[in-house]
């Protein structure tokens, strides 16, 4: 101990012994300083300055929120699944994972023009909007190879895929927030009820208060879609610049909710809702097993499901699955738990209008 | 590199010996445990988030795929961070490649800026101590910086961090010396400023 007689403040304040006293105290570690600093009056105001610093001198570091640590992890469990275990299929980093994954929104992929515009050739594009919008816009455009990340004036964040653009005013309207869209983004729009948010991507519109989604707006896709994990998001497509804007407030859309998509065929125009590849859990269990059932009618086995992802499973109401089912579907997907208890009571099941539906005989 | 000697945390070596042996649970588990950790140091060599969330997600599964050829012995703390490190520096010598890279993407060295909560001090001399150490830690050379972020602010031994920046234990202990130093001498010349101050005030 008495080698500390000579200290100065910011030797103390690099002292393993120290700042463990000061941070993680045991016992013996008070005693040892106690009663050393008994015997050494003289230095309480070195050790009194010292701690002070240890308390308060940190590396500046940015926040995780809970629930961004959640999603992140979610995704690596749910990335090992697909892993197939020979080693093979790693995905590259240029693609980074929670582009796919990212059923933790929703995607909008853009209506081209080529289709939606009307017979005399006036297309919606990007260029257009922006240059009729009634506010001044700032625009950020990607050109590396990696997503880049926009924040907004009202906090949202925006993570800019490569090739992509955006349009947004340095400061939002009172009633409500508007930005312009080329290529593809994940939007994680900050929650305000009174100032609903608009992404414009060619002839597609976006409307949502406050949810996290992936809009695409690309050219050359074949397939337009627009995915929701959380939240509600409406979709309409239009076909000129003007109208929807004076009673976009009005504007209902198709609406899409956690786990579904829209998925609009290019060629033909035609929105089709069904479920995203792979359904995302959106209201984690009470119970830690609440996937392992033992005995459970797979009625209830149902309604599990149901709330867990957020889907409507519809059971024909003449059938009755009455009989019990005990399984451990902790690790599967969706799908996979839907093929098992199909498999077990001898029934079918479809995706309808982003709706499960289960055909069977029911069994008791 | 040697890592023996190396005394980790118990809990931690049989949570990283259970999920090399496939334990689900324990992969979670120790994701859970190491992934702020991760992500704060991730961000010294990166700004983006969600580059930095990538990239750790992609040592997990990494070490998800290979873990049965992985070292049960090794501290996995040291492991997960040095796995991190090696990756951004590699994605970073990939962004230099790219024609139009975005220069702000990555940091070309280890960045960290030290700071002082002032409102929870009180006592004007120790806000005084307080900018004066954290200007000194800011001005530590890149490496320096890192050694001591991890020695003091990770509670990682010299062997550990000898694991993480790929050097000899021995290099770390001189980084560590030479931080020292630089704040020993840098602080005994305003303390000599100080007295110099106060002497003029009588």
């Amino acid at each position: 101990m008495d080698h500390y007689y000579h200290y100065t403040v910011e030797e103390l304040f690099l002292d393993e012994d120290f700042r463990n006293w000061v941070l993680r105290p045991t016992r013996e570690d008070h005693h040892k300083w106690e009663s050393w600093l008994a015997d050494n009056t003289e230095k309480l105001e070195i050790v009194r300055q010292a701690r002070e610093m240890v308390l308060h001198i940190h590396p500046k570091e940015m926040a995780l929120p809970l629930s961004e640590k959640k999603i992140a992890i979610s995704k690596i469990l749910e990335g090992r699944r697909e892993v197939p275990p020979s080693g093979f299929g790693r995905k590259p980093l240029l693609f980074p994972a929670y582009l796919r994954w990212v059923a933790a929104a929703c995607i909008v992929l853009l209506a081209s023009w080529y289709f939606l515009l009307p017979p005399d050739g006036h297309r919606v594009d990007y260029e257009g909007l922006v240059s009729e919008a009634p506010v001044p816009l700032v625009e950020r455009v990607n050109k590396s190879n990696f997503p880049l990340e926009v924040v907004l004036e009202d906090g949202s964040h925006i993570t800019l895929s490569p090739k992509s653009k955006i349009s947004f005013p340095n400061k939002f309207n009172a009633d409500k927030r508007e930005v312009y869209l080329s290529g593809e983004a994940f939007f994680d729009i900050s929650k305000d009820t009174s100032r609903p948010f608009f992404v414009y991507a060619h002839e597609v519109v976006t409307k949502v208060l406050g949810t996290s989604f992936l809009i695409r707006s690309f050219g050359n896709e074949q397939e337009v879609s627009v995915r929701v994990k959380s939240g509600r998001v409406a979709v309409f497509a239009r076909q000129d610049t003007q109208t929807p804007r004076d009673q976009s407030k009005e504007l209902t859309g198709t609406i899409i909710d956690p786990n579904q998509q829209i998925v609009v065929v290019r060629a033909s125009v035609k929105m089709t809702k069904t479920l995203i590849p792979i359904p995302e859990i959106i209201v984690e269990p009470r119970h830690v097993n609440a996937f392992n059932f033992d005995d459970v009618p797979v009625q209830k086995v149902f309604e599990t499901l149901e709330k867990a992802y957020s889907v409507e499973i519809l059971v024909d109401s003449s059938v009755r699955f009455e009989c019990p089912l005990s399984a451990n579907l902790a690790d599967l997907s969706l799908y996979e738990k839907l093929d098992l208890i199909c498999k077990a009571v001898g029934a079918r099941y479809e995706i309808i209008d982003g709706r499960i539906i289960i055909e069977g005989k029911g069994c008791k | 590199m040697s890592i023996e000697g190396v005394i980790c945390d118990e809990e931690e070596t049989l949570l990283w010996q259970a999920l090399l042996g496939g334990n689900e649970s324990a992969f979670e588990s120790m994701i859970q445990r190491c992934y702020d950790l991760m992500f704060q140091y991730g961000l010294k060599f990166s700004k983006e988030r969600e580059l930095v969330k990538d990239s750790i997600q992609d040592v997990f599964l990494e070490i998800w795929e290979k873990r049965q050829a992985l070292n049960k012995n090794i501290p996995p703390k040291a492991y997960l961070l040095a796995s991190l490190r090696r990756k951004l520096h590699r994605l970073q010598q990939r962004n230099k490649n790219v024609l139009v890279a975005d220069p702000t993407r990555f940091y070309t060295e280890f960045q960290i800026e030290f700071s002082a909560e002032y409102r929870l001090i009180e006592q004007e001399e120790d806000r005084i101590n307080a900018s004066q150490i954290t200007g000194m830690l800011n001005k530590l050379p890149a490496r320096q910086q890192e050694a001591v972020y991890l020695r003091f602010f990770q509670d990682l031994d010299r062997y550990a961090i000898a694991e993480i920046m790929n050097i000899h234990p021995q290099s770390v202990s001189n980084l560590l010396q030479t931080a020292f130093k630089f704040l020993k001498s840098n602080w005994l010349y305003w303390i000599a400023i100080g007295f110099g101050l106060s002497a003029l005030n009588f």
